[in-house]
């Protein structure tokens, strides 16, 4: 057979495609479950960790069933609000039946719309609040996580994430543990809309409670955790004001 | 037999992919950090080099000449992204630690390499063999710069410490440059013991 007519190679690639796209599809469902139960325990360990319930290594050392159990054993309840602060819906907090929203993007998009949103709160038994916050790196998104006492204003703890930023630099919002330890003790600026949190390039000031100081050499990153903050601690400002004012 | 075994020893001594051929480079220095992430690595790299080695030496006589080279990096890539899907699922830390470079394999020089100089030209068990044996070649310098880079950087082993507490971590070996240092020791060292790889 001639192996090089056009043919002959048209209908030859397309086969090799088909089938090679059906196999990743198989592998893609039969993994998917396992994959999705590998993120959940990642962002319950996440929150854990910025609530101060233990350390990543430690959640990492434990396995996935375990970081479940302890989450379940820890949480007070879970629920998500609008953007007026209003309830709008209760997740669950069973163990096997943790329900979380962890798809931010559509959120964030529907914040800065001003449109329908489900912002999750996570009320821990210590009285530590844990809500998200999500944006843009430079390369890919970046989310996080901030542990807020009872006051609802003051941190007690941050845990950051990304994507896909640059390793070394970008990256250290995660991995550097002076950027996340500055964010304790600090002070949400809720009654200054549209900038309750400062990352400062070249140093915060030291009597500003409310800005932390940038990494350098990641400026881009900083730029974007510090618009993520912003926004997503703007959505949530007249949730926390409504429950301080209530207790 | 004599051929057999030379095409399993070759690549992991005398044409060595990292220290005599210099391919797959760039990963090498990314992931030997700690050892962990490189046994990984080295183990995804051997079943990619393997069984996409395999697979083309199957193809090897329906291949069309012209759309060779894309035919070869859809099989890589499949193995590739098979991996990386396993890996999510069942070692997700170590995934995340390797980040891009697990998909990286399929740009990896010694993949594509075998493929086009072997494996088009060979049984699909010979194909299979080098394609392994590459992967071993590859794998085993990954793990002795991961050896030197976590013992000394860090001061540990597979992550327990083995220098006692006192020891100051040493920044620099951690960095990326170190690697590319250690790798040129050993192709030094690799260099003087065969006298047939030196150039006159």
């Amino acid at each position: 057979m001639n192996t090089n007519s056009n043919v002959y190679t048209i209908i030859y690639t397309t086969i090799v495609v088909v089938v090679v796209a059906a196999v990743l599809a198989v592998a893609a469902m039969a993994f998917k479950p396992m994959q999705t139960a590998n993120v959940k325990a990642e962002t319950l360990s996440q929150m854990m960790v910025a609530a101060g319930l233990g350390s990543m290594d430690e959640f990492l050392s434990i396995g996935n069933d375990q970081v479940l159990e302890r989450y379940s054993e820890n949480i007070d309840s879970a629920y998500a609000v609008n953007l007026e602060g209003d309830k709008v819906l209760d997740l669950d907090t069973e163990k096997d039946n943790i329900e979380l929203i962890d798809n931010f993007k559509p959120q964030d998009k529907a914040i800065k719309a001003n449109g329908e949103v489900t912002l999750p709160v996570y009320k821990f038994k210590s009285g530590i609040t844990v809500i998200p916050i999500y944006g843009a790196g430079l390369w890919g998104p970046i989310w996080g996580y901030i542990a807020l006492n009872q006051d609802l204003r003051t941190i007690a703890g941050v845990y950051f994430d990304h994507s896909s930023e640059t390793p070394g630099l970008g990256s250290k919002i995660k991995d550097e543990p002076w950027f996340k330890e500055q964010f304790v003790g600090k002070v949400l600026d809720i009654d200054t809309p549209g900038n309750p949190f400062d990352i400062v390039k070249g140093g915060a000031d030291e009597n500003d409670n409310s800005a932390v100081d940038a990494i350098s050499g990641a400026t881009m990153t900083c730029r974007g955790l510090d618009a993520a903050l912003d926004v997503w601690i703007g959505a949530y400002a007249n949730y926390l004001k409504k429950t301080t004012a209530e207790e | 037999m004599s051929n057999l075994k030379e095409t399993i020893l070759n690549p992991i001594l005398k044409s060595n992919p990292i220290t005599v051929l210099v391919l797959g480079i760039c990963s090498s220095l990314a992931v030997t950090v700690q050892l962990k992430g490189a046994c990984v690595m080295a183990i995804s790299v051997i079943i990619v080099t393997g069984l996409s080695s395999f697979v083309a030496s199957i193809l090897r006589n329906t291949i069309p000449n012209r759309v060779r080279i894309i035919v070869q990096l859809v099989v890589v890539a499949l193995m590739v992204i098979l991996v990386d899907q396993i890996l999510k699922a069942y070692m997700y830390t170590v995934e995340k630690q390797l980040s891009v470079y697990i998909g990286l394999i399929i740009t990896n020089c010694i993949v594509m390499g075998r493929i086009e100089a072997f494996a088009l030209g060979n049984k699909p068990i010979p194909s299979l063999l080098d394609g392994l044996a590459n992967g071993v070649g590859y794998g085993l310098i990954l793990v002795i710069v991961a050896f030197f880079r976590e013992l000394i950087g860090s001061g540990t082993l597979f992550g327990f410490r083995v220098l006692p507490e006192g020891y100051v971590l040493n920044n620099l070996v951690i960095l990326p440059p170190f690697a590319l240092i250690l790798l040129g020791c050993i192709i030094w060292a690799h260099r003087s013991f065969d006298k047939d790889l030196q150039e006159k």
